[in-house]
């Protein structure tokens, strides 16, 4: 073909004979156009051609006899056999001439229109206006090239291109075009530095977009090849690994697919001469583009995972994975579930294992439960014998001293609060918090119920009959949620059966009132009349079998007697540490024994307040027995009281006194009793009879009942520093009826022996012999006795009615309460109204 | 060793009393009329042994001494179905069977005669309990038995167990129409051993057991039986809290010692609330109880069982409420207040005073219609009255020396009659003293007298 052009060239520009140069460009310029589709109209026919050829010539000279010339020519041209191309032969004339008549006016402007973008090359890679037309983007591309050509810089075959992008999608370097060194954290590409080749912006820029891909690629397969060989790796990351090994499967079917087009395209564009099929079936860059689209966001998504998975861990793996399901585009949505439904499986299979049996087992800490290692699962039938863990747990706090007397004392509790926690980082959004709370304590339930209740039978069947039912997975949250409601009710209900049917909370819990904070009131006072006496004395001189005889005693004749045994059996008296010189009353206490599982709800901490509790209402116990007996002596004996007309009035006083007293002390236990025990006694039952909520809020409902109980018991007022005003003011009280009831006593054994003294003057007057008449002197009243029982009885007005003023501005309602009790008839009003009477 | 209580049954009123009384303390306990245990699968919770006692074939006995100088109303017991009940050693009928004829003085000096065999009745029955109590007295001073012979007895008590408590449920004559003529003696009489021998006495006012049984029954005038059982549902409950223990009041003395500030003044009142066929027969009404309800009805005068009119300046020495029933401790709270706001009681000026509530327990044994009852004991100084209008009506009586003679038997009975006029004099005074403020120097006539000198 070139041999025939380069005539055509001579004879059209004259030029190009002597300048060889020229020439080349000519002929270059005609394959150009030869080979460019400008002008090519295949469907146009030979007649149509002839008449526009007619109709230029006919344009360049009027004349019409050129004209004519090409009609007879034309019409020879049809006649000629040899020729197969007329048609094409007419274009191409055609076309020439149009190229003529173009030449002589745009020639001179289209070269420097050819320097361009060589001045374009050398400076900055200009991207080509896109405005440019069709037909001009093609010459100046052409010139382009030729321009490359001829700085022997050519264009890389986009084929080549199209190969080394295949390889960089796989993570890697091609010939002209590789990555950085890998051993880089940032993979950037560059391109080859070879001078010979170059490739233009726009390629540029798509083999980057390209090899992004590449660059994500290796991401997920390193990921995915250092969990292979990892050991600890969680479950949840070893799902997320299968599932991206899956996906890069797919991935590398892809490119396998793309690679055989490239191989079948290759041998045509060897042809060269025949453009068409190439672009049909070839595989240019731009098409790699379009085709490798959704899989740069499916890519982009795994290295995000892959990203988060290095920090995070198990659950919080689930949910960052979970952040990307909210996401408007249904793309990303349906990859997330898919991925979602895939990694969770494991985080179900153990959330299945726990929610139906309670069981944790999450070899890689992936769960959102967590378990304290050094709490284990340790059955609670010989804590001794197992080596420290629980038995060190059993020996301190509770019952310090009588650790050894009762094996069982390990702590519950203890266990109960610590064994697992809650992780929050770790649930997944998905299950929600609220739902999570109740996973995790139904697990701990059952795990409760089956390892500390040993009710561990329960606990399989009821597994074994949530086997039966639908599985749990990421795509039925809604069963899910159905399903944890179900587990958690069944689970703290079991709970509660456990501990009140089967460990008798309740019957432990109302032993509790009744022997510690003295419910059974004939128990109470048949153990102050046996061990009342005997607590008068030094501390030392206690000694515990007495105290347990005692109690003994007052349980067998009260009763207390008709209480289960496994309640009596726990009930214990004890002294607590006593220092020199203090006595009985100091140190006597009550103490009623619980082992596990019941000291999970009760705990040392409750224990102890049960126990001060105890002593409180042991002390007011005290006082009002001595009160009674008091009365017993001077108002209820009157029948037999000694006659001292002299001190008549004052034993009057002295009984106005004591019925204050016996006022004041009995509106304090009716306020104990009525209001506060009871009260909140049966806001406990309402809880326990409800059997809702699981054990945590059992332990709550019993924590409130006995804060309330001590905190209006012992009147404390919440302001700090204050705590304890009104409870200093108590004990004043009663040390000061204490008094009272002694010096009462001394004035009283005074009378008996004036009396008996008088008596006997009266019957040796008689003459009647009665006894040894000693003729004893008459003693003195002691002195200063009359005044101390005044001040006594005043001293006592005046501390009640301060009492009485700072209950009724107390911020308890309760507390307010028992001051209107206590001056129910306005007897303790402010001073200031009494003055004015006065 | 439960505080243990004996009673003791004096005269014709005391003995049906303590009939009534004793069923009805069998119906709580679950006992049936022999004495055996109806169903001894429920707990009743309940300290049974406070009045009985287990014989060796595990019947439970009544610790109770009954006493008549004739033999028709313990004859009527012994032939009612509960007749297997009683302790036959217990049971004393004076041989002569003649009866004290409506005289003090004659049932006092039987007592002379009969003193041994009675106290040889209750020395057994005190050294048979652990630790006794207290003695509950039933009697009525009216007639010659329970107010003669029981004044006897009281006395002796007294001497013999100086340090035991004794508390009577003592029946107040009716004043309008006395069967018996005598009655306004033998009433001073007796009172003069309730004032001195008795640490409490609570009033049954014959008048208004009767108004108030023929209120509940809407008759004009109620049996003797449904009196009695009106009387014995106030004995039973008030002593409930021993019975039935909770945590507060399970012994006598903490409860008198609550309501009696001073030696004297030891007389209380009752009030119980609502009174249905469970206690009478043939009572019929039902209200809707609660405790407010309850509460506020034992505090209006007409359920007093004590007639007597009250004047302004009445007020309460002390007060306590044993309620029974299905109470919320809350509403203990607000029945206080409400007592307070709207005033409901007035209370002495002297000393604190506050009405008491003590939430009792039910005896598991038996259901009432109700849902909440209530009895309130009060020392109140309305009582006072009472005394007054015996007083008038001895006063009457002695003017005139009327029916003296029959009295005469007893030695030195004028000094006698002055004696317990003077106390009951007294008594009268110090409940009115009670009622001001300066009741705290109060002192008696005799101190009085004793000063000046």
């Amino acid at each position: 073909m070139s041999t025939s052009l380069d005539p055509l060239v001579h004879t059209f520009v004259p030029a190009s004979r002597i300048d060889p140069s020229l020439k080349d460009d000519l002929v270059a310029h005609c394959h150009d156009i030869l080979r460019s589709h400008i002008g090519h109209r295949t469907d146009s026919s030979f007649s149509q051609l002839a008449d526009l050829a007619k109709r230029r010539l006919l344009q360049l000279s009027p004349s019409g006899a050129s004209a004519s010339t090409f009609t007879a020519l034309a019409s020879k041209l049809l006649d000629q056999p040899v020729l197969s191309k007329k048609q094409e032969a007419i274009l191409f004339l055609y076309t020439l001439s149009s190229l003529n008549a173009h030449q002589q006016t745009s020639l001179p402007s289209s070269i420097p229109s050819h320097r361009q973008p060589v001045q374009a090359q050398t400076t900055t890679p200009q991207p080509q206006s896109a405005a440019m037309g069709e037909d001009r983007t093609r010459s100046n591309a052409a010139r382009l090239q030729e321009f490359r050509a001829q700085r022997g810089t050519p264009l890389i075959d986009e084929s080549a291109l199209v190969r080394d992008t295949l390889y960089l999608m796989q993570g890697i370097s091609g010939k002209y075009v590789r990555f950085a060194s890998s051993e880089d954290d940032e993979k950037s590409l560059t391109f080859t530095s070879d001078p010979r080749f170059t490739i233009n912006p726009p390629t540029r820029t798509l083999i980057h977009r390209l090899a992004e891909l590449g660059y994500l690629y290796s991401r997920v397969e390193t990921f995915v090849r250092e969990r292979e060989n990892m050991p600890g790796v969680g479950m949840i990351e070893q799902s997320l690994c299968h599932y991206l090994q899956t996906q890069l499967t797919e991935y590398y079917r892809l490119i396998a697919v793309l690679e055989t087009q490239l191989a079948s395209s290759n041998p045509n564009e060897n042809n060269a001469s025949s453009p068409n099929p190439a672009e049909a079936t070839g595989l240019s860059l731009r098409r790699l583009d379009v085709w490798v689209n959704e899989w740069r966001l499916r890519m982009r998504m795994m290295s995000v995972c892959v990203e988060g998975a290095r920090d995070t861990h198990g659950g919080a793996l689930v949910n960052l994975i979970h952040s990307y399901t909210d996401n408007g585009d249904p793309f990303i949505r349906k990859f997330t579930d898919e991925l979602l439904e895939e990694v969770s499986r494991p985080f179900f299979v153990t959330l299945h294992k726990w929610l139906f049996s309670g069981e944790l087992y999450d070899p890689f800490e992936e769960f959102f439960v967590n378990a304290d290692s050094s709490l284990g699962h340790v059955p609670y039938v010989h804590p001794s014998s197992l080596p420290g863990g629980i038995n060190q747990l059993s020996s301190e706090g509770m019952f310090p001293g009588f650790g050894d007397s009762d094996d069982m004392t390990g702590s519950s509790q203890k266990l109960w609060e610590t064994k697992y926690r809650f992780r929050k980082d770790m649930l997944p959004m998905f299950v929600g918090e609220s739902f999570g709370k109740k996973i995790f304590s139904t697990g701990k339930s059952l795990n409760f119920i089956r390892y500390s209740c040993l009710d561990s039978d329960w606990v399989i069947t009821r597994e074994k009959m949530s086997n039966t039912g639908g599985t749990l997975q990421y795509g039925d949250i809604g069963g899910l949620e159905r399903s944890i409601d179900a587990a958690y009710q069944l689970a703290s209900q079991r709970l509660f059966e456990v501990f009140i049917d089967k460990f008798k909370l309740l019957d432990h819990l109302s032993a509790l009132k009744s022997f510690l904070l003295l419910g059974h009131g004939d128990f109470a006072d048949q153990l102050m009349e046996t061990l009342g006496p005997s607590l008068s004395r030094p501390a030392q001189s206690l000694y515990r079998h007495n105290l347990t005889a005692n109690l003994e005693t007052a349980i067998r004749s009260s009763n207390a007697q008709k209480d289960p045994t496994d309640v009596l059996r726990r009930l214990d008296a004890r002294m607590l540490e006593y220092s020199h010189g203090e006595i009985g009353w100091d140190v006597f206490t009550l103490e009623y024994k619980v082992d596990p599982p019941l000291d999970t709800v009760l705990d040392n901490g409750a224990m102890e307040k049960y126990l001060k509790l105890f002593r409180h209402l042991w002390q007011m116990k005290r006082i009002e027995k001595a009160l009674d007996t008091g009365w017993l002596r001077v108002t209820g004996s009157a029948r037999t009281f000694i006659q001292l007309p002299e001190y008549e009035s004052e034993w009057h006083k002295i009984r106005v006194t004591l019925h204050e007293m016996i006022h004041f002390i009995r509106q304090l236990e009716a306020y104990c009793r009525v209001e506060v025990i009871e009260c909140s006694w049966n806001s406990l039952l309402e809880f326990l009879n409800k059997k809702d909520g699981d054990l945590d809020a059992l332990i709550e409902a019993h924590r409130t009942y006995l804060e309330r109980t001590t905190k209006k018991i012992l009147l404390v007022n919440p302001k700090p520093g204050k705590e304890e005003i009104l409870l200093r003011q108590l004990s004043e009280l009663f040390n000061l009826i204490l008094q009272f009831r002694e010096v009462t006593d001394t004035f009283y054994n005074y009378c008996l022996s004036e009396s008996a003294r008088r008596d006997q003057q009266m019957d040796n007057v008689r003459g009647v012999y009665t006894g040894a008449a000693k003729d004893s002197p008459s003693h003195d009243l002691p002195s200063g006795i009359l005044e101390r029982l005044q001040e006594c009885g005043s001293g006592f007005s005046e501390k009640v009615q301060t009492m009485v003023q700072q209950l009724q501005v107390h911020p308890d309602l309760d507390c307010r309460f028992l001051g209107i009790r206590l001056s129910f008839s306005d007897y303790y009003r402010p001073k200031k109204d009494s003055s004015v009477k006065s | 060793m439960p505080r243990e209580f004996v009673t003791l049954q004096v005269g014709q009123c005391g003995n049906q009393m303590g009939s009534a009384f004793w069923q009805r303390l069998c119906m709580e306990h679950g006992i049936d009329k022999d004495g055996i245990l109806e169903d001894p699968s429920i707990d009743g919770e309940d300290r049974k042994n406070a009045f009985f006692y287990q014989a060796d074939d595990d019947r439970y006995v009544p610790r109770a001494i009954l006493v008549d100088t004739e033999p028709r109303v313990i004859n009527n017991i012994l032939a009612s179905p509960f007749a297997r009940l009683y302790n036959t050693e217990n049971i004393f009928m004076s041989k002569d069977g003649g009866g004290a004829g409506n005289n003090w003085a004659q049932g006092y000096s039987i007592g002379e005669h009969v003193y041994e065999e009675i106290m040889e009745m209750i020395d057994r029955e005190t050294e048979g309990s652990d630790s006794l109590e207290a003695f509950m007295f039933l009697h009525s001073i009216a007639g010659g038995t329970g107010s003669g012979l029981g004044s006897f007895l009281l006395e002796r008590l007294t001497d013999r167990f100086p340090k035991k408590l004794i508390q009577t449920y003592s029946v107040f004559p009716n004043s309008q129409e006395g069967d018996v003529v005598v009655q306004p003696y033998n009433s001073i009489l007796a009172l003069k051993r309730l004032v001195t021998n008795a640490d409490s006495v609570i009033v049954l006012d014959n008048a208004a057991l009767s108004r108030i049984a023929g209120d509940t029954l809407h008759i004009q005038t109620p049996s003797f039986d449904q009196t009695n059982q009106l009387a014995a549902t106030i004995v039973a409950s008030s002593t409930q809290t021993m019975r039935f223990p909770r945590a507060m009041f399970t012994d006598l003395t903490s409860l008198v010692s609550s309501l009696i500030p001073t030696p004297r003044c030891h007389f209380l009142t009752t009030s119980y609330t609502p009174f249905s066929s469970d206690q009478i027969g043939e009572a019929k009404s039902i209200r809707r109880t609660t405790l407010l309800d309850v509460v506020r009805r034992l505090l209006q005068p007409r359920n007093r069982m004590v007639s007597a009119p009250i004047s302004k300046s009445a007020c309460f020495i002390s007060n306590i409420s044993i309620i029974q029933g299905d109470v919320d401790p809350t509403e203990v709270h607000q029945c206080l207040l409400r007592i307070r706001d709207r005033q409901l009681a007035n209370f002495i000026p002297w000393g604190p005073s506050s009405p008491q509530i003590v939430l009792g327990r039910r005896s598991p044994y038996i259901h009432t219609s109700h849902r909440v009852s209530g009895m309130m004991i009060a020392n109140h100084t309305a009582i006072t009255p009472i005394f007054k209008r015996m007083l008038d009506q001895f006063d009457r009586l002695s003017k005139r020396n009327a029916f003296m003679e029959q009295y005469k038997k007893f030695d030195d009975i004028m000094t006698e009659f002055d004696d317990a006029r003077a106390i009951c004099d007294d008594l009268q005074k110090e409940y009115k003293a009670c009622e001001s403020a300066d009741y705290a120097s109060y002192r008696t006539p005799a101190e009085e007298v004793q000063a000046v000198a």
